[in-house]
């Protein structure tokens, strides 16, 4: 039998089969739906791992399936692909692990963790689509499977997300079938292929490819909160803590972002995008939504609407970098895609842990919280410091790459915007740092638990910890194999020299 | 065997402090740490007069490849910023005993110790950077110890100015780091490339005026006097001896000095550095506490030396001599003026010595030395008077020696401000044996550093002829004379420290208090009013709708998005065509 045609199948069915076995099992079996579901995501992790190695050593991993005549399921694992399955699966283990602790006596467990395993089936699915059908396929099971983790609290605060939820992705999801249909019409099946792309067709088609270009990124843009389509973003907030982890560090936010990476490289391809005078635009539209979402995070006096905003802003880092034209841009943007992913899922964590150790949601309830939760604050400390971009974090590599990327590519102005940028991050994160570790406690916590813990209980924060380390060690050792930083050179090498 | 050692010596000097930092996470360790941090800059000092210019220490794992080495330039910079902070953490050991908030001093004193060093050594731009933030972001604790109002206002200040100069600094290191080779290239590439880029004219601006935050610069000098009196004693000492001078060895490593022949920077330059020098000292002697009379001081002190690195933009090939004398500036700068901070202490905690006379002897001394007329002093104006005197500066600029002894006149009466006002300073205890140690430990340095000169690559240099003797003393005794009347004839002006801040303040509250004023403008146009200090004692209090500013956020966010999205672009077509 031929492993490298099941791999890519495998590793989406290990999350699926996750799930499948999660629903089936008893509400009260905790201890077995826990082991199940964390041994789960080490095989995913260990799936993914080989798959890494080999995809280094040009292996070609596919699996095919044509579902009619001109129409195929493909799977495959390529740089880009492996890069966003990487980063699915070393945070849904940690994130299950943090599930495990946040959920502990809470209702409809098996319910929360079987879509939680779908949903990160989904993601997977979207890393390693092969081809745009299977690609939309996958990003609408996300959409689908998403929807009962927002609302999963029931109340109707959470409903109500759920509903603007639902409003927006769908019709994002409708205008991006749009725009597959309509490329399919034009194209035929097209496969994702660094370099290759759509310019043999006829020029009398460019401008038709131009507005399925637009239909195709308004689609993707739903998701990764371009403004004006970010508004369901902050509303989506009301979900339990590990949820909005996932939910802005890989799966629905970044789902959108990494479409929009595949259209510009792996269908248009960067040459043909640019050619088509399609790039600066969407540089434009990117940077518009970094310092939208900047400003009005400024505005938030909840933590997590705060850091929603911030993810609106953050999100459109690898979006800019993928409308930068040159290499060092590219690699920014893309090396921001696991970037983000570590940093915003530390922050989401460190949320959580305020909100569940001391019930503390609000930014001015957190004077103090420093002496009583120093390794939690240590983690958002990180996660701030990284989101301005100072080093020797990750956010810095992000910065630096791109600034550098949008000198190259001739668009000084971004530079502008890449400074605004963190100005303003600076402006909201350092007013949250300098309440957590310079100002007194100023009135008992709203909700105190685990007062036995010195900081929070341990399945809490062992994965912040872990994920900060992760912030800290993606920017100090960017230089070394195997970062992020290398992975991102090592697909721009694949898409620039094919 | 000796290049092992000088590696190591590099690599543990700023990461010592942090390895403290680390142990101190351990319970058991806290009472050992809050012992040995005085002792976290030994390393820094042995490598500074041990190591072998030419020393290197690779760390290709790190970021983008981190080299640390020893040159000439900054084996001068090590020396005094390591001596500062061994003396005023010996210091800090005694004063801050009791202090509540002591661990957290602690840490903080250790982490902006460990960025100071590091940028003092790093060799490539990434880490560079990343000590130059470590340091910045970790001096506002140190900065609002006392969480006082003003401390407060203080730290604010500094915060917003030195995420402004980051800005630009960042944006300056990227301009100029886009017309390398590597993304990330070394510091000693960047003076040629800015020299040969087409952007040269604002990678230059932004470098200036963003390192020029942190040096004190005429005009980005607002957070200085606010923030040098607010801080803890022993703080203000490194913060106005070592911290400034990150923002002069800012410009030493990145401005195209002794590469480029630019005129019109250069006048510039020297044009802000004599605004500084002469607006430090006579702003500084109206004022009325000793920490902020010494806080324009360096100012002043500073003015001088950016007047030394505008002349290197006037003719590169005297930079060779340039840069020694203005190292040499910088070092006596920062042992005298550490010395001084140290001794508003040491006045105010005499124990009833404040009466004797060695005591005074031994305050005025470091005085002294900075007004010129005592070791490393007399070395360093004479230094830097005949370094500006070989350059044969073009025109009016051939006058700048005797500036400086105009100028000269402006320290002396600084200096003596400073005595005078440490007068009624006294509090009747006496501090401890640690605290008593640190002064002392920098009093020696600064009195012995001329005869040190040499180990650390620098030339000695005394009073040779009775020229120079006269060069050196006249404004010192013009400074006497008119302090002597001053104190007889004159009353000091009310003002405010932090001067050009305040009155914008002013007129701002001004501006929106008539606006608010005007008929039927009361409910459409609410500006935020900068608050005064009184406000500031009542921003304490719990506010349900978030803070004044979050408010504001909220209201114009979407004026503020338009206006920025603009302005950023205008900007970018304007320099970007």
């Amino acid at each position: 039998m031929d492993w490298h045609a099941w791999l890519p199948l495998m590793v989406v069915g290990t999350s699926l089969a996750a799930s499948v076995g999660i629903f089936l099992l008893k509400e009260e079996r905790h201890a077995l739906r826990s082991g199940f579901n964390l041994a789960a995501a080490a095989i995913k992790l260990g799936l993914v791992a080989w798959m890494a190695v080999g995809v280094l050593d040009e292996v070609h991993f596919e699996t095919r399936y044509t579902v009619v005549e001109g129409v195929s399921f493909i799977l495959r694992a390529d740089a880009l692909g492996i890069m966003f399955a990487g980063l699915s699966s070393v945070l849904w283990l940690f994130t299950t692990i943090y599930a495990i602790g946040y959920l502990e006596n809470a209702p409809n467990r098996s319910r929360f963790f079987g879509f939680f395993s779908l949903c990160v089936a989904s993601t997977v699915g979207i890393a390693l689509a092969g081809n745009l059908f299977t690609f939309f396929l996958f990003y609408e099971l996300l959409t689908l499977s998403t929807y009962p983790l927002v609302v999963h609290r029931g109340t109707d605060k959470a409903l109500r997300a759920g509903r603007v939820y639902l409003a927006y992705t769908l019709c994002g999801g409708a205008v991006l079938l749009l725009g597959v249909a309509g490329l399919h019409a034009l194209a035929g099946d097209v496969e994702f292929a660094a370099g290759a792309g759509l310019r043999t067709l006829d020029p009398a088609l460019h401008p038709a490819l131009t507005i399925l270009f637009v239909l195709l990124i308004a689609g993707l843009g739903v998701k990764a909160a371009l403004v004006p389509l970010h508004s369901w973003l902050p509303i989506a907030m009301v979900a339990p803590a590990p949820v909005s982890a996932l939910l802005h560090a890989v799966a629905v936010v970044k789902a959108g972002a990494f479409g929009i990476v595949r259209v510009v490289y792996d269908v248009y391809g960067i040459e043909f995008a640019w050619s088509l005078g399609l790039l600066d635009p969407l540089a434009l539209v990117a940077c518009a939504t970094i310092l939208y979402g900047s400003i009005r995070a400024l505005a938030q006096t909840d933590l997590k609407r705060r850091l929603a905003f911030s993810t609106v802003s953050q999100v459109s880092y690898v979006v800019l970098g993928t409308a930068l034209f040159g290499p060092v841009g590219t690699a920014g943007g893309l090396v921001h895609l696991l970037h983000q992913g570590l940093m915003k899922i530390t922050l989401f964590f460190c949320a959580g842990n305020y909100a569940e150790t001391l019930g503390v949601h609000r930014i001015d309830e957190l004077d103090g919280v420093g002496s009583r939760m120093p390794a939690t604050s240590v983690a958002f400390t990180i996660g701030a410091f990284g989101m301005i971009g100072i080093p020797p974090l990750a956010g810095f590599v992000t910065k630096w790459y791109l600034g550098i990327g949008a000198l190259q590519a001739g668009m000084s102005w971004v530079i502008g915007v890449l400074v605004a940028s963190s100005v303003l991050n600076a402006a909201y994160f350092l007013p949250i740092l300098h309440r957590i570790w310079f100002r007194a406690q100023r009135a008992p916590w709203p909700d105190e638990q685990f007062r036995m813990h010195r900081d929070t209980h341990p399945w809490l924060l062992v994965p912040t910890l872990a994920t900060a380390a992760l912030s800290v060690g993606a920017g100090l050792l960017a230089g070394m194999p195997y970062s992020p930083l290398y992975w991102a050179e090592v697909v721009v090498l694949r898409e620039y020299l094919p | 065997m000796n290049t092992v050692i000088d590696a190591f010596g590099l690599v543990a000097t700023p990461a010592l402090p942090l390895l403290m930092i680390l142990l101190w996470c351990v319970p058991g360790f806290r009472p050992r740490i809050a012992c040995w941090t005085p002792w976290a800059a030994l390393p820094a000092l042995l490598l500074a007069f041990g190591g072998e210019a030419g020393a290197f220490a690779r760390l290709d794992w790190m970021l983008f490849g981190t080299v640390l080495g020893l040159n000439e330039l900054n084996r001068v910079f090590l020396a005094f910023t390591a001596m500062l902070w061994l003396a005023a953490g010996f210091y800090a050991r005694g004063y801050m005993a009791g202090d509540g908030r002591g661990e957290s001093f602690r840490l903080l004193w250790l982490a902006t110790m460990s960025g100071n060093f590091g940028l003092i050594l790093a060799l490539d731009v990434a880490s560079f950077y990343a000590s130059f933030a470590l340091m910045t972001f970790a001096a506002y604790g140190l900065v609002i110890h006392a969480r006082s109002a003003e401390a407060l206002r203080a730290g604010r200040v500094y915060l917003v100015m030195a995420i402004g100069g980051e800005a630009l600094v960042v944006t300056g290191l990227l301009l100029a780091a886009a017309d390398t080779a590597a993304p990330l290239p070394m510091l000693a590439e960047l003076p040629g490339a800015i020299a040969a880029s087409a952007r040269r004219d604002l990678i230059i601006a932004c470098l200036f005026f963003g390192f020029g935050v942190k040096a004190g610069v005429a005009l980005l000098h607002m957070w200085l006097p606010l923030a040098h009196p607010v801080a803890p004693i022993p703080a203000s000492a490194v913060l106005s001896g070592a911290m400034i001078k990150a923002g002069l060895f800012g410009w030493l490593n990145t401005l195209p000095l002794g590469v480029a022949t630019l005129p019109s920077w250069s006048v510039a330059i020297m044009i802000t550095g004599l605004i500084g020098a002469f607006g430090g000292a006579l702003i500084g002697v109206h004022q009325r506490t000793p920490k902020t009379v010494l806080a324009y001081s360096s100012i002043s002190q500073m003015g001088l030396i950016t007047v030394g690195v505008g002349a290197g933009l006037q003719v590169p090939a005297l930079w060779p001599l340039l840069a020694p004398a203005v190292a040499l500036y910088a070092l006596h700068h920062a042992l005298a003026k550490g010395a001084l901070f140290l001794g508003v202490g040491i006045a105010r905690h005499s124990g009833g010595h404040i009466g004797r006379r060695w005591l005074w002897i031994a305050l005025a001394l470091p005085g002294l030395s900075l007004s010129g007329l005592m070791s490393s002093g007399i070395a360093a104006k004479l230094t830097l008077k005949q370094a500006l005197a070989a350059a044969g500066m073009p025109g009016w600029w051939n006058h700048l020696p005797w500036l400086m002894g105009l100028a000269a006149i402006g320290t002396t009466a600084l200096v003596l401000r400073y005595l005078w006002l440490l007068r009624g300073q006294d509090q009747g205890d006496r501090a401890s044996r640690s605290v008593w140690l640190g002064w002392a430990m920098l009093l020696v340095a600064g009195s012995l550093s001329a005869f040190a000169l040499p180990a650390i690559g620098l030339e000695e240099k005394w009073i040779a002829s009775a020229a120079e003797l006269v060069d050196l003393a006249w404004p010192v005794l013009i400074g006497l004379a008119l302090a002597d009347f001053a104190r007889r004839r004159l009353r000091s002006w009310p003002i405010a420290a932090g001067d050009v801040l305040e009155w914008f303040d002013g007129a701002v509250r001004l501006v929106a208090h008539s606006l608010r004023r005007l008929p039927g403008s009361a409910r459409r146009v609410r500006l935020p009013v900068p608050p005064s200090k009184h406000d500031l004692r009542h921003l304490a209090g719990h506010r349900a709708n978030g803070t004044e500013a979050e408010r504001f956020w909220r209201r114009e966010s979407a004026l503020v998005f338009v206006a920025v999205l603009v302005a950023v672009l205008l900007a970018g077509f304007a320099f970007g065509s």
